[in-house]
C-alpha cells in the first residue's frame, strides 16, 4: 500500500511555502469558473428535459415564415383552412391555430408593449400541457369571455412590469380596450413568456380585425405510436401541396418539439462550451505554475530524495510521492474552486431569477462535484509528472552530495 | 571461520570530468566478514567516499565485482539496488540527513515504509529503536528540535530500522563535539558487540578509528595498509 507515501506527501504539503499556495490559487480560479459554468449547463439541461417530459415529445409546431416573433409579420401566416386540412391528416391528434401579436398594455396610466395571444378556449388544456404552464390564481379563459384576460406570472409582481402588481379583477386595457384580469399563469422562467397575455380567439379577432384567420403558428400533437419527426415530414409535404407551393419555397416550417428543444440546447451548449474552453486556458496556466513549483521543490529537497533512496526508496516510490503531492496541490485548489464556484453560481442563479430568468438555475449533482475534484487532482498530478520523474531518476550518490 | 558479507574484487570507478578521466578507485580489493567492526581511513581524495558508495550499493563500479552475501550486485538496476540497500544496509551520515518535515519516530520508520511492512509492526519497531538509543521521550520531536547528538542517535535508530546486517557509518562523529561523538561511538560499539552487527566506519579521525577491530588505510583508490587490532 502507498498509504505511507500519501501521508508523507500530505506532511510535506503542510510545510509548503507561500509560493505553493499561490499555485493553488491559480488552479482554483480555473476550477471555480468551470464548476460554475457547468452547474448552469446542467441546470438548463435538466430544465429542458423536464420541459420535454412534461409537455410531451409528441408535439409539433408549424410556424409561418417571416421576420421576428411568430405572428408579427403580416405577410406570412397560417389559416383556418390549413388547420382544417391538417386535422384530417393521418397521425394528427389535437390541433390548434394560435394568434399572436404585439399589444399595448395599460395599467395605472403606464403603457407597456408585450405579446397578446388568442386561444380557442376549447383547446386550453392542450395549450397548457404543451407549454407546461398552469393557472396559479383565478381561472382559465372560457368560451364567451370577451373582455377578460389571463396574464403571465410577472404581471402580478410589484415593480416587475408595472410598479404595482395587478390583482384579480383589476382593470387593464389592451390597445385601448378595457379588459379584466381573471387569472395568472405560473412562472415559466423567462421574462418574455412571463409577460404574455392570453385572451379568447374571439376577443383577439375583435381586437385585431386585420389578423383574423392569420395564425402565427399551429400547434399539434401526434397520435400514439406515430413518430413525430416522420409526421413532421409528411405534414411538410402535404401542406406544401395543399398551399400550392414549390419545394424549398414553402412559407412555413414544421418543427417537432424535440427539434425546438435541441436547437435551444445546442445554442446553450455552444455558449457554455466556449466559456468552459476559456476557463480551461486558465488551467493551462495553473498547470505550468504547478510544474514550476514542483521543479523548485525538487531542487530544494534533492538531499531528502537522496536520503530516501539511500534508505530503500525505489524510483517508483519517489515518482509516486512527488506526483501525489503535486496532485494534492491540484486537489486543494479544486476543492477551494468548487466551493467558490458553488457560491458564485448560487449568487448568479439568484440574480438571474430576480431578473426573470428563473430557468437559469444552477444545479450541483454529486458527479459534477467529484468530477471537478478528480479533474483538478489529475491536472495537478499530470503537471507534477516531469518534475517527479526527474526526482525519481536522481542518482542517490549525487543527491546525497547536493548542498 | 566467519562468512564474508561484503567483498570488493578489483573494483574500479572512473569519473569523466570534462575531457579528463579520473580513477577514484583503482583495483580496490576489500573483504568484510560478518560481525566485524571495520574502519576505513584515508586523506581526502583517497577514494574513501567512492568506496563507501560502492559498499553501500549507492553506486555501481565501472569495473570489477561487488559481492553482497555472495550475490553480485555490480550489475543490478537502480530499483533492485534500492531494495537491497533498504534491507541489508543501514546508513549513518556525517550530516545526519534526517528528513526535516518528519518526527523522530517517522524518520526512524522511513526505511520500513519502503519495505511494505504494516503500520503497527513499524510503529512498534521504531519505538523500540528510539528507546534503545535513549530517545524514548523525544519521539514526536522534529529534527530541528533535537541536538546534534540526539539527531545522530535518531539516525542510528533509523539505520537499524530494517534490522540490516551491515551498518555503514560515514564520518558519524564529524559534526559532533568529542564527548557527544564518544557517546555515538559507544552506541556503535555496543551494536557490534551485543547485536553482532557488522559495522563499517569511514573516518579520518584516528581516535574514532580505534573503536574498530581492523583499520584499512586507503590512498589513491587502493588499500595501502591494514591494521588488525584484535586479531581473528
Amino acid at each position: 500500500m502507498r498509504r505511507d507515501e500519501i501521508i508523507y506527501s500530505i506532511q510535506n504539503l503542510r510545510k509548503r511555502k507561500l509560493r505553493s499556495w499561490l499555485t493553488v490559487l491559480s488552479i482554483l480560479i480555473g476550477i471555480a469558473a468551470i464548476f460554475a459554468l457547468l452547474s448552469f449547463g446542467v441546470g438548463i439541461q435538466n430544465y429542458v428535459n423536464t420541459l420535454a417530459d412534461e409537455s410531451g415529445r409528441d408535439k409539433l409546431f408549424i410556424q409561418a415564415r417571416g421576420i421576428g416573433a411568430p405572428g408579427t409579420d403580416d405577410n406570412f401566416f397560417l389559416t383556418d383552412e390549413d388547420v382544417n386540412f391538417l386535422s384530417k391528416l393521418k397521425g394528427v391528434d389535437e390541433i390548434i391555430g394560435m394568434y399572436f401579436s404585439g399589444g399595448e398594455i395599460e395599467f395605472d396610466n403606464v403603457r407597456k408593449y408585450y405579446f397578446v395571444s388568442g386561444i380557442d378556449p376549447d383547446k386550453i388544456d392542450f395549450v397548457e400541457e404543451t407549454f407546461a404552464v398552469s393557472i396559479i390564481k383565478g381561472r382559465h379563459i372560457k368560451e364567451g369571455d370577451l373582455n377578460k384576460a389571463v396574464l403571465g406570472y410577472n404581471y402580478q409582481l410589484d415593480g416587475k412590469i408595472f410598479k404595482k402588481g395587478i390583482k384579480l379583477g383589476d382593470k387593464i386595457s389592451i390597445n385601448g380596450n378595457p379588459y379584466e384580469a381573471i387569472g395568472f399563469y405560473d412562472e415559466v422562467g423567462n421574462p418574455q413568456d412571463d409577460a404574455n397575455l392570453y385572451i379568447t380567439k374571439e376577443a383577439f379577432e375583435q381586437l385585431y380585425p386585420n389578423k383574423k384567420n392569420k395564425f402565427g403558428f399551429i400547434m399539434l400533437s401526434s397520435q400514439n405510436g406515430v413518430i413525430p419527426s416522420e409526421l413532421a415530414e409528411r405534414i411538410k409535404e402535404r401542406l406544401r401541396k395543399f398551399k400550392n407551393q414549390d419545394e424549398g419555397k414553402e412559407d412555413f416550417f414544421v418543427q417537432t418539439f424535440e427539434d425546438a428543444l435541441a436547437t435551444f440546447t445546442t445554442i446553450i451548449n455552444v455558449i457554455n462550451g466556449v466559456l468552459v474552453l476559456i476557463a480551461l486556458i486558465s488551467l493551462v496556466v495553473a498547470f505550468v505554475n504547478i510544474m514550476n513549483t514542483m521543479y523548485t521543490a525538487i531542487i530544494e529537497r534533492t538531499k531528502e530524495i537522496g536520503v530516501m533512496k539511500a534508505v530503500g526508496a525505489r524510483n517508483s516510490d519517489i515518482l509516486f510521492i512527488f506526483m501525489f503531492e503535486s496532485g494534492l496541490l491540484g486537489l486543494i485548489g479544486g476543492l477551494a474552486g468548487v466551493i467558490i464556484g458553488y457560491v458564485v453560481a448560487s449568487i448568479g442563479g439568484r440574480i438571474a431569477a430576480a431578473n426573470g430568468f428563473a430557468l437559469l438555475k444552477p444545479e450541483f449533482p454529486i458527479m459534477l462535484i467529484f468530477g471537478c475534484l478528480l479533474f483538478s487532482f489529475l491536472v495537478g498530478a499530470a503537471a507534477g509528472y516531469f518534475p517527479a520523474r526527474r526526482a525519481s531518476r536522481l542518482k542517490p550518490v549525487d543527491a546525497l552530495r547536493y548542498e | 571461520m566467519r562468512k564474508s558479507i561484503i567483498k570488493l574484487e578489483n573494483v574500479w570507478k572512473t569519473y569523466t570530468m570534462g575531457n579528463v578521466e579520473v580513477n577514484a578507485l583503482q583495483g580496490l580489493n576489500l573483504e568484510v566478514k560478518e560481525g566485524e567492526f571495520l574502519a576505513i581511513m584515508g586523506p581526502s581524495g583517497s577514494g574513501k567516499s567512492t568506496a563507501v558508495n560502492m559498499i553501500g550499493c549507492l553506486d555501481v563500479p565501472t569495473k570489477g565485482r561487488i559481492l553482497l552475501d555472495a550475490h553480485d550486485i555490480s550489475k543490478l538496476g537502480e530499483s533492485e539496488l534500492a531494495q537491497i540497500r533498504g534491507r541489508k544496509i543501514g546508513f549513518i551520515f556525517q550530516q545526519f540527513n534526517l528528513i526535516p518535515t518528519l518526527t523522530a519516530l517517522e524518520n526512524v520508520a522511513l526505511p520500513i515504509v519502503f519495505q511494505s511492512v504494516d503500520r503497527e509492526t513499524r510503529r512498534k519497531r521504531s519505538t523500540e529503536l528510539l528507546e534503545i538509543v535513549e530517545l524514548g521521550d523525544r519521539m514526536e520531536h522534529k529534527p530541528t528540535e533535537l541536538s546534534g547528538g540526539q539527531q545522530q542517535r535518531v539516525a542510528i535508530a533509523r539505520a537499524l530500522a530494517n534490522n540490516p546486517e551491515v551498518i555503514l557509518a560515514d564520518e558519524p562523529t564529524g559534526n559532533l563535539d568529542s564527548s557527544t561523538g564518544e557517546t555515538v561511538m559507544s552506541f556503535l560499539q555496543k551494536l557490534n558487540r551485543k547485536e553482532g552487527k557488522t559495522i563499517i566506519l569511514v573516518t579520518h579521525d584516528k581516535n574514532v578509528a580505534t573503536h574498530a577491530d581492523r583499520i584499512e588505510f586507503l590512498k589513491d583508490g587502493k588499500i595501502i595498509k591494514s591494521l588488525n587490532r584484535k586479531g581473528g
